[in-house]
């Protein structure tokens, strides 16, 4: 089910196009990744989405209808420039960050308390938000986004600035928001946690989209027909046995064991491949190497930039 | 609850709640309180007795002069280097009034060892006059000096100032205290503008760089939180002034109970000119016939004051303090949201702080003549209205002027917040290097 829907957004600045016809939908439910390089127009996406601004054209669908000022209320947002008012108390703040949200005052306190305790930072009610490190800003900032237990959570770069036990904090608590049914846009350049968390994705480039759909289904597609076997005793001739279908991209010698990079034809199978090991060397181990989502994203955004400066 | 108003309260609870803000409000009464009490105390001070030795040469004023409640005369002769040596270190005497040798333009020396008040002279200088004038009456010119008196007295010549209004009826005016009153009250609008409204601008400033800026629009519109913003100080400069206007009074009274008499009028009108004893059984002096057409002017000027549309002022200067502070704090929100530091902020505030700053370099001519047409087109302009009305107001301004002002204020603060708006909204989100004038103006076409 559709959940969010942008449609054919453009927003133009002065100097320049930040989205160009935009079009994509969110299903409810899922971690969906927002990527692109710097400067790709995936802030000012966001900010349409949270109606700090407005497209100049376009249509963004919230659960079918056109998106209206009081679904405000149903967004949760954690925007990468962050901040918190440095003087006033944390719990002061966080009180007020959600009364803004639209819950009452008696709710936001009960509800507070409940993160304060989980998150173990309750000590910290009275204190001001300067006396905090920067990692526990962040923790108090992740409560104020998520207090009003919105549908629709919008997380930009949330894992930096954490250590890597917060961030894997964070990590769980994103996928247990999920798994509680709210639907969840993350946009960050970490690529290990897109291939971690993400369902779906959409790769923004100079204001266009350039890659989109579910992210299982795209590394299959973009597998490369690469192999990495690991062989120990090995024929001195195996190089000049191999058939035309293989190709050898690489070869490494590591503790006694020959690691060969391997591509095959489209017509060969990884099977054969295989066979052909075990004919002629003692295969130590066989795998399949996938693209990662980091190499996805080079490649894609290179091939555009490429492909755009010929035109 | 509406999330105007959770701003508003923030903004306000957040200020009130500051160390300063209460440090201010309980500081500045007390400098206020000690700007009144101070002086009359220190007068009422000096009311000790001031002893002087009169040595004459020419013998005539021996016995003639009048003591007064702070200066008692003795008269003695001999060796004016003796009496210098043994009377003034001890303290026998406060000062020696050596009179020279002389006949109608006498020469005298006073003598002391710590300064004597301020007005001693003056007042001993008042009755030699007046005592040689009447032996030049009697002795030159065969005038008995009492008779000369009544004639003086009975043919003075007075002129009143009476203004008029609409309907030709007598208002009553006292152009002085006008003056005073409205370079008061213009004085006290452009600071509470100026410590405000630049809170403002600070306040936009911090959300800005504290990056949560963008946390809060997008849960409140922008408009919402620059009003809200803007509203929460006003209500926090409201509040500051009625406390400082109350604790003031409290201190005040509190002092007059404590110390009935305190504030003697008689007694702080009888300071001002240099009096001999109003009870003396002689002949009234020049002196006491000055002192009392002064204390007429006193009791004139605490009529005048009293005269005073106060109620028209008062909600006057509230009015102006209102909107001539919404219509700066507005400015300063949109200069607040266009730039990313303090220091980048003043290429902005400029052209917006220069009227204001004109008008108070310009307070002094526009209060000598409040109705001239420097002060009449600055009380209409709305930058400088706040102030400039101000300063006109208790010399008396047609009801249609203050109305047109106060028109063209308010027109003025609706077009300042919507012009503020339009940048606010674009300028929170923009970092990076300083803004020109040119997208300044982009901003707002959008």
């Amino acid at each position: 089910m559709k959940f969010v829907e942008i449609q054919n957004v453009t927003k133009r600045f002065s100097n320049h196009l930040a989205l160009n016809k935009i079009s994509f939908s969110i299903n409810k439910g899922v971690v969906f990744g927002l990527l692109g390089p710097n400067g790709a127009g995936k802030t000012t996406l966001i900010r349409i989405l949270n109606q700090i601004t407005a497209p100049d054209s376009g249509n963004i669908l919230f659960e079918g209808h056109p998106i209206k000022r009081t679904d405000i209320e149903r967004i949760g947002y954690l925007p990468e420039e962050r901040g918190l008012y440095k003087k006033m108390k944390v719990g002061e703040q966080a009180l007020y960050l959600a009364q803004l949200k639209g819950l009452s005052k008696e709710e936001a306190i009960k509800r507070l308390h409940y993160w304060f305790k989980k998150f173990e930072i309750s000590y910290w009610w009275e204190r001001k938000v300067e006396e905090l490190s920067k990692g526990m800003q962040q923790k108090v900032q992740f409560i104020t986004t998520i207090i009003h237990q919105p549908e629709f959570l919008i997380f930009d770069e949330p894992f930096s600035g954490f250590d890597p036990i917060n961030a894997n904090l964070m990590k769980e608590e994103i996928l247990e928001l999920k798994k509680k049914g709210a639907t969840i846009i993350l946009s960050t350049h970490n690529m290990a946690s897109v291939e971690e968390i993400c369902d779906d994705i959409v790769l923004i480039n100079n204001a266009e989209i350039i890659l989109d759909g579910n992210l299982a289904e795209i590394k299959t597609a973009s597998k490369l027909n690469q192999f990495q076997v690991e062989v120990g005793d090995i024929d001195s001739d195996i190089v000049n046995l191999l058939p035309t279908e293989y190709e050898i991209l690489g070869t490494e010698k590591m503790n006694g064991y020959t690691l060969f990079t391997m591509k095959i034809s489209q017509n060969a199978t990884p099977n054969q491949l295989l066979q052909f090991f075990i004919g002629h060397a003692s295969v130590h181990s066989f795998k399949e190497i996938l693209p990662s989502m980091n190499e996805i994203f080079i490649d894609k955004v290179n091939s555009y930039n490429k492909s755009h400066q010929h035109e | 609850m509406n999330k105007t108003l959770l701003i508003i309260a923030r903004e306000y609870l957040t200020r009130v709640k500051k160390k300063s803000f209460i440090v201010m409000t309980i500081l500045g009464p007390i400098l206020m309180a000690a700007l009144i009490i101070v002086p009359v105390y220190i007068s009422n001070k000096n009311l000790k007795e001031v002893k002087i030795l009169v040595v004459d040469e020419n013998e005539f004023f021996i016995n003639n002069f009048t003591d007064t409640k702070k200066v008692v005369f003795s008269y003695r002769s001999g060796d004016i280097e003796k009496f210098k040596k043994d009377c003034l270190v001890s303290g026998q005497y406060d000062a020696i009034l050596h009179i020279l040798e002389g006949t109608q333009s006498l020469k005298s020396n006073l003598y002391f060892f710590e300064e004597p008040p301020m007005n001693l002279r003056s007042n001993i200088e008042s009755q030699m006059d007046k005592l040689l004038f009447d032996k030049v009456l009697k002795d030159s010119f065969n005038i008995d000096p009492a008779k000369f008196e009544i004639i003086k007295n009975t043919t003075r010549s007075s002129i009143a100032m009476i203004q008029t209004d609409e309907t030709g009826a007598e208002k009553k005016n006292f152009t002085e205290l006008n003056r005073i009153i409205g370079m008061i009250c213009g004085f006290a609008i452009y600071i509470f503008i100026f410590m405000f409204a630049s809170q403002v601008l600070r306040s936009v400033l911090e959300e800005k760089t504290s990056r949560i800026v963008e946390v809060l629009i997008s849960s409140v519109k922008p408009v919402q939180l620059m009003m809200g913003k803007i509203v929460g100080v006003a209500l926090v400069g409201l509040t500051q002034f009625a406390l400082w206007v109350v604790l003031t009074l409290v201190i005040v009274l509190g002092v007059q109970i404590t110390n009935p008499g305190f504030f003697n009028k008689e007694q702080i009108a009888m300071e001002m000119p240099i009096s001999p004893d109003g009870t003396s059984e002689f002949m009234p002096t020049a002196d006491e016939i000055e002192s009392y057409q002064d204390n007429q002017g006193i009791m004139e000027m605490i009529n005048a004051f009293y005269d005073i549309s106060f109620t028209q002022i008062i909600l006057s200067f509230l009015f102006y303090f209102l909107f001539g502070y919404l219509v700066y704090a507005a400015l300063f929100a949109a200069v607040g949201s266009a730039v990313d530091n303090e220091a980048d902020s003043g290429q902005f505030t400029m052209p917006v702080t220069i009227p204001l700053i004109l008008t108070m370099v310009l307070i002094m001519p526009m209060a000598e003549d409040p109705n001239g047409a420097l002060a009449w087109w600055m009380s209409m302009i709305p930058l400088t209205s706040p102030v400039a009305m101000l300063i006109r107001l208790p010399s008396g301004v047609p009801a249609w002027e203050l109305m047109l002002s106060m028109g063209i204020l308010l027109l003025f603060f609706y077009f300042c917040v919507w012009f503020a708006a339009k940048i606010y909204r674009t300028g929170i989100l923009m970092y990076g290097k300083k803004p020109s004038y040119k997208e300044l103006w982009k901003w707002i076409r959008y």
